[in-house]
């Protein structure tokens, strides 16, 4: 399981990568998703979503529709076209950022000789 | 699959509501969730109340009001550009009311006007601006807490500069400031800690103390911290006028001068003169302390009560209308008539010396903060009732001085021996 601190900033990526990938889902439905997809590594509290869902909402990346079902509403989140680019920036920039990541450290040495020791 | 019954729905929804979760948005979402949540744990054979529970748990320690906490800390964040507004203004009036101080100090010039606009600047666009943000992150229930918060510290930083200025009600604006702050910001803030601290006797001790700082730093202020100046103040007071009395015994002087008609108009003068500093006197303690003119003809200094009123004395001397007999005016005319007959008393040769070395002139200027301003006001506007009544004492006895010297010039002048024919 990766810790909070790296996935609360990635969250945005997350879901709208999601988004992009289904026409347009429920809050209950994002979090199972990244769950299973994830197989548990990325877990994220419950409810942990919806913070981010209004912002991007608020932001005009995402659209809502609301079905009611029986008693209650059903919040299904949807892009926008501005959602999708930001998507696809999103997405890259991060895809960039894995790799630069992997070539920084890919030299790490686990057990590094202490030259100053000899 | 397992579907909650519309009572369930409503009994999961009046949960959500009670606990904290205001936003009609955010609660259909979480509603939602949690319903589909339940349903499925039920779909496995759980019992509402065990699914009900499970589906709380995953929520963690904040519960479903950190949700919303999270959600209005998301979408109220200041954006970088307001960021560095708000971070210029504070910047700005610190800065300036930090100059201020340390130019005042040093009494050099602009020191006001860096107060002013200082304090303008925190009160009137810094605290609003952050007054704005508060309210908009947190929830309504906090909307006192901001509010008493900026009051009180607004109407503190605007009374502070009030009293720095001399500005009338510069005590009502501190109070008003101080006492929200204290009885109210203070209260609710930590009332709201120790509802959410673990513990809480350590939290309430914390908050005792933050009270009892406030409130001594409020009884202060209203115990005059200049009591020290003022005993000074009025010990000279009494010492001038003893010298009054002493002096002002000039009658052996004047029996030796029965047939000089200057001496006439020496006691003339002097004695216009001073009743115009008695009469200003009385009628400034009779107007603060609200007495009547004959015991305040009577009182000492020392037992004048509004002694640090700086308002009325300004208000009867300089707002005076036309054909009152206290005004500035009159004092200042009576004075420069007296230091006319007492300067041309000594013969032509010597009264430019004389007249240099006089004890009070009324056409001098003095600089004050970087500004020149005239006698009049120097001595006498926005002077506290305490100063602007030493000032007349000593008025008083300086009169009584040059009286006595152009007395004893009169007896002493060469012409005295051979007296013209």
């Amino acid at each position: 399981m990766y810790s909070q601190e790296l996935i609360k900033g990635t969250l945005k990526t997350i879901v709208l990568s999601l988004l992009s990938e289904h026409d347009r889902m429920y809050g209950y439905e994002i979090t199972q998703h990244v769950k299973e997809k994830t197989s548990g590594e990325i877990q994220l509290t419950e409810g942990a979503l919806y913070p981010t869902l209004h912002k991007l909402e608020a932001e005009g990346l995402l659209t809502t529709e609301k079905v009611s079902i029986g008693k209650r509403v059903r919040k299904y989140y949807r892009l926008t076209e501005n959602g999708n680019k930001q998507a696809n920036d999103r997405v890259n920039e991060f895809r960039r950022f894995t790799e630069t990541m992997n070539n920084l450290l890919n030299n790490f040495n686990p057990n590094p000789k202490l030259s100053w020791l000899n | 699959m397992a579907e909650l019954s519309e009572a369930q729905v409503e009994l999961v929804s009046a949960y959500i509501k009670q606990n904290g979760v205001a936003q009609d948005e955010l609660h259909d979402d979480l509603l939602d969730h949690v319903c589909t949540s339940m349903e499925n744990r039920m779909q496995q054979g759980e019992s509402f109340e065990e699914a009900f529970q499970y589906t709380l748990s995953l929520f963690g320690p904040g519960g479903l009001k950190q949700v919303q906490n999270e959600t209005f800390e998301l979408l109220t964040e200041m954006n970088a550009t307001m960021k560095k507004v708000t971070f210029g203004f504070g910047l700005t009036s610190t800065f300036l009311l930090l100059a201020g101080t340390i130019f005042k100090l040093m009494h050099w010039p602009g020191a006001n006007i860096m107060f002013m606009m200082g304090a303008v600047i925190l009160a009137l666009i810094y605290l609003p601006l952050i007054l704005r943000h508060k309210l908009k992150e947190s929830p309504n229930n906090e909307a006192l807490l901001h509010l008493s918060g900026f009051v009180g510290l607004a109407f503190t930083t605007v009374g502070s500069l009030f009293k720095i200025m001399h500005w009338p009600g510069a005590s009502v604006l501190l109070m008003v400031g101080m006492g929200t702050l204290a009885f109210i910001y203070v209260p609710i803030y930590f009332y709201k800690r120790y509802q959410t601290s673990a513990n809480k006797p350590i939290t309430l001790s914390a908050s005792l103390v933050a009270m009892t700082c406030l409130i001594l730093v409020f009884a202060l202020m209203r115990v005059n911290n200049s009591k020290n100046y003022d005993f000074g103040l009025t010990l000279i007071d009494a010492q001038l006028r003893t010298s009054v009395e002493n002096t002002s015994n000039n009658n052996l002087l004047y029996s030796q001068l029965e047939n000089e008609s200057k001496a006439g108009e020496i006691r003339n003068a002097a004695s216009n003169a001073i009743n115009q500093l008695l009469l200003t006197r009385a009628t400034i303690i009779a107007s603060v302390d609200n007495i009547s003119m004959k015991e305040a003809s009577k009182l000492k200094l020392s037992d004048v009560r509004n002694s640090s009123d700086f308002k009325t004395p300004t208000d009867i001397l300089f707002n005076a209308t036309d054909g009152e007999s206290v005004s500035i005016q009159s004092l200042v005319d009576e004075l420069n008539a007296f230091k006319e007959v007492a300067v041309g008393t000594y013969s032509p040769n010597l009264q430019q010396q004389v007249e240099a070395t006089f004890p009070f002139n009324t056409n001098a200027t003095f600089t004050k903060d970087g500004e020149q301003i005239a006698w009049a006001e120097y001595s006498f506007y926005k002077v506290p009732v305490i100063g602007v009544l030493s000032n007349l004492s000593k008025l008083e006895s300086e009169i009584r001085q040059a009286e006595n010297q152009a007395l004893i010039y009169l007896i002493s002048r060469p012409e005295a021996s051979n007296p013209p024919s």
